[in-house]
């Protein structure tokens, strides 16, 4: 009997396991350190948040190229993709470009990477913050 | 108003600044205890800033 409780209750905890860092991964990509914050990962949460932050401020006032989801070519939509992995960074991003994006100079071109490697750094600690609100090794 | 202002960096600058971030938020990703951080964020630095170099001297003879 206990065996049979044991396990019927192992997958239900397995499958609240598996929701609860889901919701985790999205906190984490929604709002960079949110989802190692929720794991109470304070370090990590804090260095995820002003990395991120600092690369889409800095890449923002270098004038890059903040991608929209009307791309002419599969660079553009490579590039949206990798901006939106900021999550609501990239509309932070958006507001802070009044003068839109000029690539025409270096720094507008550096601005355009650092504004890609903010999203795919935060896609990264989003999935490392779902690997450890899964139990992985973090 | 960020943008109005504009921040002007040179090559050298943006790839320092570029290196020293992302070896910041991957030493702390990647290691749990203080001083595993800190080592890794200085050799990754060191990595970040050789390769760069490396690289731009290894494009020096196409650009003459």
């Amino acid at each position: 009997m206990s065996e049979e409780t044991t396990a019927v209750a192992a997958p239900q905890q397995n499958s609240k396991r598996e929701a609860l860092a889901f919701v985790v991964g999205v906190a984490g990509w929604l709002v960079p350190g949110l989802g190692h914050a929720l794991l109470k990962m304070w370090g990590r949460a804090l260095a995820a948040f002003l990395t991120v932050g600092l690369l889409v401020i800095v890449g923002a006032g270098m004038r890059g190229n903040v991608f929209n989801s009307n791309g002419n070519d599969a660079f553009d939509s490579l590039g949206y993709l990798a901006d939106l992995g900021t999550g609501t960074f990239y509309l932070a991003a958006k507001s802070l470009e009044t003068n839109g994006a000029d690539v025409s100079h270096a720094g507008g071109d550096y601005g355009t990477r650092f504004l890609a490697a903010a999203g795919v750094l935060n896609l990264l600690a989003a999935l490392h913050a779902y690997e450890a609100a899964r139990g992985r090794k973090a | 108003m960020i943008a109005e202002m504009g921040i002007k960096l040179s090559h050298l600058q943006s790839m320092l600044l570029f290196a020293v971030v992302i070896s910041i938020a991957f030493g702390f990703l990647s290691r749990r205890r203080p001083i595993e951080r800190v080592k890794y964020i200085i050799w990754s630095l060191l990595l970040f800033l050789l390769v760069g170099v490396g690289i731009g001297w290894a494009m020096y003879p196409f650009s003459h």
